[in-house]
């Protein structure tokens, strides 16, 4: 066995997925009022904290004849799934807590949000947000094997499901040098994992909010912050997975995984700003035809050259 | 106490707000999105996000019944802003002042939420006698009908409008769906029978013999294809881009020279023209052929530009090029081709009343696309109401 983690690990983990988590969301801000034109833009990064502050005071609003218990589960699942995602992802060369199978883990923790944005459609008794539900698992139909297939790629160019050694076996050469596809499918199943962007059907303006239509106050704050930390976490295990963990010069593994973490989540906000919402009904097909078939290709080309 | 006053403040500065938009005051619609965007305010799309709504015109009782379901359905602190159809820039600035100093008033804000009823939901009127053994919350349940697929499912019958981020003015529509499946659509129109047909005014007022170049009348066209293109990327889920043709449109209609919206447009129609992902998302659906175009008895853009939901996006945008290319012609104004067609005949009525029959079988996201492509324009409903067509000269 390993020597155990420090403890101030375990607190200070939440502490930094929040901070992330402000990070992405004040940085989205930004780039919406660069878009809107608006002539300061800067001063949009205290939105995300001011948007906060009003749902702390906001009434909870309640529809008729809600599942009030499935909704709760489902809201507050999401934050919590990405902090036990969170759990396994080396920062520099050490998890919170090293499993061997981390990498299944981030995969479970990624599913549960199935589950999470399913209730909360379902629960509160709204047809908006029940079909944004809907267009949940329907873009799981779609998102979910190519994902798991990046996911298992890499795990097979390492010869290990756990995360860290993952990241110890790019030494040298990191894996989105010669798992191109894999990467690329990685950061689109990201996307999905917290619903945004160009995977934001689900909670689309087009059904006013969808899942998260009927939310208000603190359960709309839980929701919204529990889908930034999901996309946080995405961004983060994309570092061990592909871009080497902690590798890089000069500066301590810690801080490598950490800018390596920004430089993703970075690149996932701005598609939001670039890129328009897919329909599933439309993609599923490209899906389905392209990216699974791709991906096999992919692990089929990492299974001959790791061959012994 | 001290805490959630601190937090109000912070709050109140940057509200949310939900534009409820009347027809027949488009005007000052576009001057309080024009006053929400300079403040940097993000809108709301819904109730549940909003804690301010900006009710732009006089809604009469049938909208101020749906107006005040929206309201109900807010959670405090909130606050309600009303600007009539004739209000200036600054007075909607000035009416946001003083929400957003209502907005922060912690003390008001408990009173008024002291006063309300318990939260529960909004419940539907009752539709029929009959009771309903064992339903939940003493409501019916859904019914069922047959679904496109043979099987039976249940069907729910789902309101859209009039109160909608994107969303013409005073349109609802009830939508029977089965999961995001629409089984039918009835439309029908929440107006006031008062104000003006905005977009139409050059056209219209030439034809009372008023002198008006077709420069202006250019500039008013372009701005409302804009309008209807911003709302339209924002349906297909691209806010980045419905933003920027919500500042081309205030940017025309402001005045600004020719040469450089040109530019600035220019721009725009080509990363929107040349998006792969956003044609391959909104075409094939929303079909309107020749036989459509006869039976609903359709005119102007949606009968130049037969096809898709893209097809007409792409006829707005051309549409929109040649009209920017003409903002400086100085002759007199001829015609009354309008932005939807023949100002006279009030072609949004085509538009609407071919609805039900595009809608039926579209997915619900579809459907959104398909309404937001033929953008109805109320106010020529309303205003037709008051002032019949006036005969030839």
């Amino acid at each position: 066995m390993r020597e155990a983690t420090a403890v101030w690990t375990v607190v200070a983990l939440p502490i930094l997925l929040a901070g992330l988590a402000f990070a992405a969301a004040a940085f989205n801000s930004v780039l919406r009022a660069v878009g809107a034109g608006h002539p300061e833009p800067a001063r949009a990064l205290t939105d995300p904290l001011r948007e906060a502050a009003r749902s702390l005071i906001v009434q909870r609003r309640g529809t008729l004849a809600p599942d009030r218990l499935l909704t709760r589960i489902g809201v507050i699942s999401l934050p919590v799934a990405a902090l036990l995602a969170a759990v396994v992802v080396p920062i520099g060369t050490e998890p919170v807590a090293r499993l061997r199978i981390g990498v299944v883990w981030f995969n479970a923790m990624e599913v549960a949000v199935w589950g999470a944005v399913w209730l909360t459609g379902w629960g509160v008794n709204s047809a908006y947000a029940l079909i944004g539900g809907y267009r949940f698992i329907a873009q799981g139909l779609a998102y979910e094997l190519p994902h798991m297939f990046a996911l298992i790629t890499a795990a097979l160019g390492a010869g290990s499901l756990d995360l860290t050694k993952v990241a110890a076996a790019q030494d040298g050469l990191w894996f989105v040098v010669w798992m191109p596809v894999a990467f690329v499918v990685y950061l689109f199943s990201a996307l999905a994992m917290a619903f945004w962007g160009p995977l934001g059907h689900p909670v689309a303006g087009d059904l006013a909010g969808g899942a998260a239509v009927e939310l208000s106050g603190p359960d709309r704050l839980v929701f919204l912050a529990g889908r930034y930390m999901l996309l946080v976490v995405a961004a983060a295990v994309a570092v061990p997975l592909f871009l080497g963990g902690g590798a890089g010069p000069l500066l301590p593994a810690w801080t490598w995984s950490l800018v390596k973490t920004c430089a993703v989540l970075a690149a996932l906000v701005w598609a939001r700003h670039r890129l328009l919402v897919l329909r599933m009904d439309r993609f599923m097909e490209l899906s389905w035809m392209v990216l699974i078939p791709a991906m096999l290709l992919q692990a089929l080309v990492v299974a001959i050259v790791v061959l012994p | 106490m001290g805490l959630s006053a601190r937090l109000a403040r912070c709050a109140a500065g940057r509200p949310r707000p939900l534009i409820a938009a009347v027809p027949g005051a488009t005007g000052v619609r576009l001057a309080a999105e024009a006053e929400v965007r300079r403040r940097g305010w993000r809108p709301a799309s819904s109730p549940g996000e909003t804690g301010l709504l900006l009710i732009c015109g006089e809604p009469g009782a049938a909208l101020d019944e749906a107006i005040e379901t929206v309201w109900w359905a807010m959670p405090g602190p909130r606050a309600q802003v009303r600007v009539d159809a004739a209000a200036a820039s600054a007075e909607i600035a000035e009416a946001l002042d003083r929400a957003v100093i209502g907005l922060a008033d912690v003390a008001a804000q408990r009173v008024a939420a002291g006063t309300r009823p318990a939260m529960g939901g909004w419940s539907p009127p009752a539709r029929h006698e009959e009771h309903h053994m064992g339903a939940p919350a003493g409501l019916a349940m859904a019914d069922r009908a047959a679904d496109r697929d043979g099987l039976t499912l249940d069907v729910l019958r789902v309101p859209l409008g009039p109160v909608l981020a994107d969303w013409p003015a005073g349109l609802q529509v009830v939508m029977t769906l089965q999961g995001d499946v629409v089984q039918g659509a009835e439309v029908e129109v929440v107006g006031t029978g008062e104000g003006v047909a905005f977009w139409d005014e050059p056209w219209l007022a030439a034809r009372e013999g008023r002198t008006v170049t077709s420069g202006a009348a250019a500039r008013r066209l372009a701005a409302a294809h804009l309008d209807s293109v911003g709302r339209l990327l924002g349906v297909a889920g691209w806010p980045s881009a419905a933003a920027r043709a919500g500042r081309l449109r205030d940017d025309v209609l402001a005045g600004r020279p020719a040469a450089r919206v040109t530019a600035s447009y220019g721009a725009f129609a080509r990363r929107i023209g040349r998006s792969r992902l956003l044609r391959w998302m909104i075409r094939d659906f929303g079909v309107i052929d020749d036989a459509v175009v006869d039976r609903f008895d359709l005119t102007g853009p949606a009968a130049r530009h037969p096809g898709d939901v893209a097809a007409r996006l792409a006829g707005w945008l051309a549409e929109t090029t040649a009209a920017i290319a003409a903002v400086d012609d100085e002759t007199a104004l001829a015609g009354d081709e309008g932005p939807r067609g023949p100002v006279t005949r009030a072609p949004s009525a085509g538009l609407i009343a071919a609805l039900p029959a595009l809608l039926e079988g579209a997915e619900f996201s579809a459907a959104r696309l398909i309404i937001a492509s033929l953008d109805p324009d109320v106010d020529q409903l309303v205003a037709a109401a008051v002032s019949p067509e006036a005969p030839d000269a």
